[in-house]
Formats: C-alpha cells, sequence, structure tokens
C-alpha cells in the first residue's frame, strides 16, 4: 500500500491509498449498484426459470429497435470514454463535443426506449399483464432512470465545461464516465434477457 | 489549512447548526433523529406490551388498542428501531463523528454528501411520521412486510400506510448508501501521517466492516422493495401466487439484507464496547489483528446465512443443513470477539465508571443473545421454537445489547468529547443499574414464554387455552417495560443538565491514546490544531516506557523497544 | 498517487463491441438448439461487459482494491442466485 500523503492546502488532499478519493467513492457506489441490479436480474431469471410460458411474451418486444438501441448505448459509451481521453489531454474543446454527442446518444436511447414502451402498453401489455411484463418494466424501468441520472449528470459537466467551470477539475468526467459504462453494462446484460432468450419456444 | 479553518468558524447560524457540513455537527443531527425516534419506538413498545399483558382494554395515557391497532405497533416498533433508532445512532452519529477524528482527518472525504444523507433521512423520517396519519394508519405488515400480507391493500387494510413506509425504508437506504460511500472512503484515504490500517482503532474497522456489509446487501431488497410497491399500486404480481408470482422471493431479498443488517447494526456497537474496555482496564487490547480478522470473516460469513430465518417458510428443505451450518459457523469469529474481550479484562486495573459499566453490560447481554441464537440456528430446533417469544427474545438480547447498552456507553463515554461537558456519574451509575436489571427482567419472561409456545405477533394471547397459565409472565414483563421506560428518565435529566451545567471536560478526560482525544473537547470545524502524526497502534496502555497508564498515538516519544 | 492508466484503442473495443451485438443477435436465427444459442448470446454478453469494464472503465490498469470493488459484488449476488435457485426456479 503506497504511503503517500500529500497535505495541501483546502479541503484535505491526503490519498493514503493511492486511489483518487472522488474515484473510490465513485466505485463503493458502482459496487452497492452491482448488487442492486445483480439482485434483480437474478429474480428475473429464477422465476422465468420458475414458472416457463414467458417466452410468448417476451416475443412481442421488437428485436430491431431493442438491437438499435444497444448500438446507440455502446456507442455513447465510446463518446464518453474519448471524452475523458480528450479530457486528459488537455482537449477542452474535443471535451465539450464528445460529452455533448454521450447526452444526446443517451437521450436518443431514453427516446426509442420511450417509443418502445408507448407502442407495447398500445397493445395491451401494460405491468398488469403477466410476470414477464412487470419484469421488463420494472428491470428496463429502473436502467431508464439511471440512463437519465447519468444523461443529468453529463449535461451538468456539459454545461459546466461550457462556461469553463471544470478547468482543473477534469477528472470528473472520468468519474461520470465510469458511472455511465457501468450503466451501459448493465445494458448489455438485460438485451440479451429480455429480447434475445425468446427464440424457439425457450423458458 | 488553517486558514480554511478560521473561514469555516464564521459561517453564519443557519450553516453551523442546519445545513452543516461539519461532521460532528451531522453525527449530532443523527443523535436528535435517533433519540426522537427511539421515544417513539419506546412509547410503541408501551403500547403494545400493554395490549399483550391486558389484552383489548384501554391503555392508560393511550385508549383502546385492539388487534388492528396491534399490527401497526409492533410493525412500526420492529422498522423504528431497527432503521430509525439503531442505523442513525449506532452508524450515523457515532461512526460520522468518531471516523475523522479517529484516523485523523479534518472532516470525511465527502463533507456534502454527508449533509446530503443525514437531510434525506430526514426526509424519510418525514414519511414514515406522516405515515402515522393517512387514512388506514401505519404500515402493519409486520416490520419484514411479507406478501402477500403486504402486497395487497385489502388484506391489512392498510394501503398508504404501507406505501410511505417502503418509500420511507427507501429513502433510509439511499441515505446509509450515501453514508457508507464515506464511511469507506474516509478510513481509507484520509489516515493522518502513520496511521496505517492497523494502527486504526477497532471501531473504524467495525464502522467500515458494518458500511461494506450494508452497502453490498441492501441492493436486491432495494429492488425487491421496487417490485412490492408495483405489486401494490400498478397491479403487478411478483409475490403474488394467483398472478404467478412466489412470496418466498421477497422473503430471500428481504433477509439477503435483513441477516447482514444485524451484523451493520451490531458490529458497530461491538465496536464501542471495544474502544472502551482498555481504557478503563488499562491494559492494551488482547488480540488487536485476531479481532479484525474475525471481523472480516464474521461480514464474510454473514452473507451466507440469511435463509436460517426462513426455515418453516416452505423453502426448499436441503437449503435448511447448509444454513445451519454456517449460522453456527458465524458464532466462531463472534466467540473469538468476545473471549478477546474478557482476555483484555483479565487482570487488568479495571475501574467503573458510567461508560466502562454499559460496555460491560453490553458484553453480558450479548453472551445470552449469542448463545441462543445457536438455538435457533440449528433447523430442528428453529422448527418447535421459530416465531415464537423465543426468537423475540433472543433478537432483542442481540440488538438491545448493541443498540442501547452500546450506545449508552459510547454515548456516557464520547459525550465530553461530543458536548465538552461531562456528564453526571451518579445518575448515569443509577440508570446503568436499573436498564440492566430491568432489560432482563423484561426479556428473561420471553424465552419462558416463547419455550411455552406463545406465538409472535398475536394481540390477544388470552385467547389461546395453552397460553394462558402463562399470562402472568406477560403482566410481569409488561410491568418491567413501562419500568425500563421509566428508568430512562434519568439518562434524559442527565443528557440535558450535563448538556447546560456539566463540568466542563478537558481533552482527555478518561486518559484515552485514540487520536480524538488529542482534539479539543469539543473539536472545532477541521478537529485539530495541527494534523496529528501517528507513532504506534490506538491501546498502547501501561506501556513501560513511560510512567503514565496512557501512551496517545501521537505523542513523538520513541518506547523503548525492551521493558 | 494514481497510477497511469493504459489507453487502449477505444474506437477499436467499439468495433469488437458492435460486431459482438451483430452476433448476438445473429445467432438468434440459426438453426441450432436452444440450449446453445442461450449460452452463446450469454457468453458474447459476458465478453461484451468484460471488454467495456476492461478498456472503458480501465480495470485493466487499476489497482486491485478497485478491482475487488467490482468482483465481490459479483460474487455476493452470485450467492443469493445459487439460493434462489433451487428455491424459486424449482418450485
Amino acid at each position: 500500500m503506497a504511503q503517500t500523503h500529500v497535505v495541501a492546502t483546502g479541503v484535505e488532499a491526503r490519498v493514503a491509498s493511492g486511489i483518487p478519493t472522488g474515484k473510490m467513492g465513485v466505485w463503493w457506489f458502482l459496487a452497492s449498484e452491482i448488487v442492486l441490479f445483480g439482485g434483480l436480474i437474478g429474480s428475473f431469471v429464477m422465476s422465468r426459470v420458475g414458472s416457463g410460458g414467458w417466452s410468448e411474451m417476451a416475443a412481442h418486444l421488437s428485436v430491431p429497435l431493442g438491437t438499435f438501441n444497444t448500438f446507440v448505448l455502446l456507442t455513447s459509451s465510446l463518446t464518453m470514454v474519448l471524452a475523458f481521453a480528450a479530457a486528459e489531454k488537455g482537449d477542452q474543446k474535443g471535451m465539450r463535443t464528445w460529452l455533448l454527442l454521450t447526452v444526446l446518444l443517451g437521450l436518443a436511447f431514453l427516446i426509442i426506449k420511450g417509443f418502445e414502451w408507448g407502442s407495447e402498453i398500445g397493445a395491451g401489455f401494460t405491468p398488469m399483464a403477466g410476470s414477464f411484463w412487470s419484469f421488463y418494466y420494472t428491470m428496463t424501468g429502473l436502467h431508464a432512470l439511471h440512463v437519465l441520472g447519468g444523461v443529468v449528470v453529463n449535461s451538468i459537466l456539459f454545461l459546466s465545461a461550457l462556461m469553463g467551470l471544470l478547468r482543473g477539475r477534469e477528472h470528473r468526467v472520468e468519474l461520470a464516465g465510469l458511472y455511465w459504462h457501468f450503466v451501459d453494462i448493465v445494458w448489455i446484460f438485460l438485451f440479451p434477457l429480455l429480447y434475445l432468450s425468446w427464440t424457439k419456444g425457450g423458458i | 489549512m488553517s486558514a480554511r479553518v478560521e473561514v469555516e468558524e464564521r459561517v453564519s447560524f443557519f450553516r453551523t447548526y442546519v445545513f452543516s457540513i461539519d461532521h460532528k455537527m451531522i453525527a449530532k443531527q443523527y443523535l436528535a433523529i435517533g433519540l426522537f425516534w427511539a421515544v417513539v419506538g419506546g412509547l410503541l413498545a408501551y403500547l403494545l406490551r400493554w395490549q399483550l399483558a391486558y389484552p383489548d382494554t384501554e391503555a392508560p395515557g393511550w385508549g383502546f388498542i385492539g388487534p388492528e391497532f396491534y399490527n401497526m405497533l409492533v410493525t412500526m416498533h420492529g422498522t423504528i428501531m431497527v432503521f430509525f433508532v439503531a442505523m442513525p445512532i449506532l452508524l450515523g452519529a457515532f461512526g460520522n463523528f468518531l471516523i475523522p477524528l479517529m484516523v485523523g482527518a479534518r472532516d470525511m472525504a465527502f463533507p456534502r454528501l454527508n449533509m446530503l444523507s443525514v437531510w434525506t433521512l430526514a426526509l424519510s423520517s418525514l414519511v414514515l411520521l406522516i405515515s402515522f396519519f393517512v387514512p388506514g394508519g401505519a404500515a402493519s405488515a409486520g416490520w419484514t412486510g411479507y406478501p402477500p400480507l403486504s402486497a395487497k391493500p385489502i388484506y391489512t387494510g392498510v394501503n398508504w400506510g404501507l406505501n410511505l413506509w417502503i418509500l420511507a425504508l427507501a429513502l433510509e437506504f439511499a441515505s446509509f448508501l450515501m453514508s457508507g460511500i464515506n464511511f469507506l472512503t474516509t478510513p481509507i484515504n484520509l489516515r493522518a501521517p502513520g496511521m496505517s490500517m492497523f494502527r486504526l482503532p477497532l471501531l473504524v474497522w467495525m464502522q467500515m466492516t458494518a458500511a461494506i456489509l450494508f452497502m453490498l446487501s441492501v441492493g436486491p431488497l432495494i429492488a425487491g422493495a421496487i417490485m412490492l410497491l408495483l405489486d401494490r399500486v400498478a397491479g403487478a404480481s411478483f409475490y403474488l401466487p394467483q398472478g404467478g408470482g412466489d412470496p418466498l422471493l421477497w422473503q430471500h431479498l428481504f433477509w439477503f439484507f435483513g441477516h447482514p443488517e444485524v451484523y451493520v447494526i451490531f458490529l458497530p456497537g461491538l465496536g464501542i464496547v471495544l474502544e472502551i474496555f482498555p481504557v478503563f482496564s488499562r491494559k492494551p487490547i488482547f488480540g488487536y489483528r485476531p479481532i479484525i480478522y474475525s471481523t472480516i470473516a464474521a461480514g464474510i460469513l454473514s452473507f451466507t446465512v440469511w435463509a436460517h430465518h426462513q426455515f418453516i417458510s416452505g423453502m426448499d428443505p436441503r437449503l435448511a443443513m447448509p444454513f445451519s451450518v454456517t449460522t453456527i459457523l458465524i458464532s466462531v469469529p463472534f466467540a473469538l470477539m468476545v473471549f478477546a474481550m474478557i482476555a483484555t479484562l483479565w487482570g487488568g486495573s479495571i475501574s467503573f465508571p458510567t461508560p466502562m459499566l454499559f460496555a460491560l453490560g453490553t458484553l453480558a447481554v450479548f453472551l445470552i443473545g449469542g448463545l441462543t441464537g445457536i438455538f435457533n440456528g440449528s433447523a430442528p430446533v428453529d422448527i418447535y421454537i421459530h416465531s415464537t417469544y423465543f426468537v423475540v427474545a433472543h433478537f432483542h438480547y442481540t440488538l438491545f445489547s448493541a443498540l442501547f447498552f452500546a450506545g449508552f456507553a459510547g454515548l456516557y463515554f464520547w459525550f465530553p468529547k461530543m458536548f465538552g461537558r461531562m456528564m453526571n456519574e451518579a445518575l448515569g451509575k443509577l440508570h446503568f443499574w436499573l436498564t440492566f436489571l430491568l432489560f432482563n427482567a423484561v426479556f428473561i419472561p420471553m424465552f419462558l414464554l416463547g419455550a411455552g409456545g406463545m406465538m409472535r405477533r398475536i394481540a390477544n394471547p388470552m385467547q389461546y387455552e395453552f397460553l394462558r397459565p402463562l399470562q402472568p409472565l406477560n403482566t410481569f414483563a409488561t410491568i418491567a417495560t413501562i419500568l425500563l421506560l421509566l428508568a430512562q428518565l434519568p439518562f434524559v435529566v442527565n443528557f440535558f443538565w450535563s448538556l447546560f451545567a456539566g463540568k466542563v471536560a478537558e481533552r482527555n478526560p478518561w486518559q484515552a491514546n485514540t487520536l480524538e482525544w488529542s482534539a479539543p473537547s469539543p473539536p472545532p470545524h477541521g478537529n485539530f490544531d495541527t494534523v496529528p502524526v501517528v507513532y504506534r497502534g490506538p491501546y498502547e496502555y501501561s506501556h513501560p516506557s513511560v510512567s503514565e497508564e496512557w501512551l496517545p498515538q501521537d505523542r513523538p516519544t520513541m518506547p523503548t523497544a525492551t521493558a | 498517487m494514481a497510477r497511469e492508466l493504459v489507453h487502449p484503442n477505444y474506437v477499436a473495443v467499439w468495433v469488437w463491441l458492435v460486431a459482438l451485438l451483430i452476433a448476438s443477435v445473429g445467432v438468434t436465427t440459426l438453426p441450432i438448439s436452444t440450449g446453445i444459442v442461450l449460452l452463446l448470446i450469454f457468453a458474447m454478453a459476458v465478453v461484451k461487459a468484460i471488454l467495456v469494464a476492461l478498456n472503458y472503465m480501465h480495470l485493466k490498469s487499476e489497482q486491485l482494491l478497485i478491482c475487488a470493488m467490482a468482483i465481490v459484488p459479483l460474487v455476493i449476488f452470485f450467492i443469493l442466485w445459487i439460493v434462489l435457485y433451487p428455491d424459486i426456479a424449482l418450485h
């Protein structure tokens, strides 16, 4: 364990573990989020294996829209990490551009998801229409709330970068990025779990 | 750095007492919230005990209780005591106050997050308070909220009360998730120069373990609570068998969190006791590292024991054996810690001021709680005593010891540091002896009632032929409960009297070693005059190289290697 | 202090992610048994998640403590899964 003690003026700047304090805070938060989604996904998988007949309901989801949305979110992860790379190089303009793109892609994901929900509810598949749908709305809804949170955080970062307030605090882009990539990873699992596992009369 | 301290000291009243980012003020806010709810929880205990001793009669000072209201009383008593008294006091107050001081930091790693967490808890408290006054009353599906009872409003007759209960718990969880981030990041990153992980006071280790347990177990229950809320308000059927759901799922999600939660409460209580024992026996702690390793082992094991709450729930019987084994296994690290405590006392020159009495009381009471836990943990025995008053007595012996005995020990011990004045010893000792005797008078009868077969969550034991001969025990426990509640009056008087008129405390009134005693009493915003440098572990009492019996962690004299 | 983070080729990682996405959708149209399809799509999801975690979240070059904070929660919820399996899936 590195025993470096940087005693700076102002707020404590000691970093006894060598891991920046902000990054460690974000990772502890993500650790609890991993268990949250892990528990929810586990409940879904086990209930689905235990019940049967959910595939017919899952078959009503739109695979093309889901695939496209996955593509959007994967791409937003790329733009986020490019914003971080630009921030690290001190490229303020690049950082702003990539942040803005990330925000727009996040919004696009939410709009497409909202459109999907709308058409599903229009077809009568409400949360009350069966256990699959209850789980579907809970899982995608909770995930969408996380996306919304990420969009808000990234928008704040973008706006403060625009006003020049982010200078010297560029590491915040990395912290927001960690959260954003985590939300992306959750979707990486939700997509096959909800959209793809229905094939050929599976469980 | 000193410039910052001066600036912060001139902040407005509002920023000092209300929206403060000072961890010590936040700790006092947690303490205030916890003590407020302790009064409410105590009054609920009085009413529910009245109903059990004198079923369906008018409770003095309240009125008629009856079965529906009784269900609300037990539900809210459990919820309040676990989530709104134990966690705010043991983690919120002591964790926030002591972690930065003990590691030698000027504040928590994220002071604004800390403020947000206490205000989230305040909001959560407000929601819970409102739930008492909505039509239908507060939640009444048990503090565990088992579906299907909790999953449809018509089953309990409580609609918004239970929805608000879920909301209040969700906010409470969010609050302690934020605290947890601070509790972990601060000791890992903001330790003073020379303060290695193995020079940290044990309380800090316990708080860190508790924070990890909480953060890594609460997620599934948050998901589960969302699902329960959707069952109630959106007509989903996650837990309702008629809609294809499974009530057992909730039990797993609840206890997957619920059992680690027991240690979330218990470990900080244990940490308080471990801080107090060496100070008043003037001896180093026995087995510092083994205690840390036991804590970690108990933390890991605590994720593998939860289904012992469900032995008779209809879960897969093949799960009973493995969960019995892990449950009995987890008593090993705790037994080791208890032996380390006894060995710390052994041969010490022990003095008995009030904090030490309460710490010893914690140990005595927890021993009974821990030993009766072995009965509950073995599936065959549990099938007989499950959901009886034996279980009620057992978990009060564990949780009451951690929350009240250890909590009072900590309050009497750190009161001088928190408020700059000493508490009254005579009133403190009176408070201890009354509490200790009356606590046992309340709960020993419950072991007997449980062994006699009295079930939990029944509003009227007189309805059952076989319980009628046991009714004197119920009456005895109720009278003892009322006296136990009255026995807290010396504490209330002592607390407020000492706050304003107690003897002014010096920096280190107990002659203790840990860093918080190097700061002024009470410490200013920023805590230390200069950031301390740490030279040794926290429990170097009666060191042969110095003439005093104590040797603070930041005193630069180098002890000679040989005695 | 913080170790220097290794910068992988972020765009190349993205190309892999998209390729795996297309492959996992494609697999579901192939005439093979459901079990193998499920195995393949979840294996690809795991690979995608690892790619993001290692490269975009920089776990490749992070300290042991951070990696533990990512892995321990996985172990913990996996314990929950193991117990839910006999109780909920086989119920």
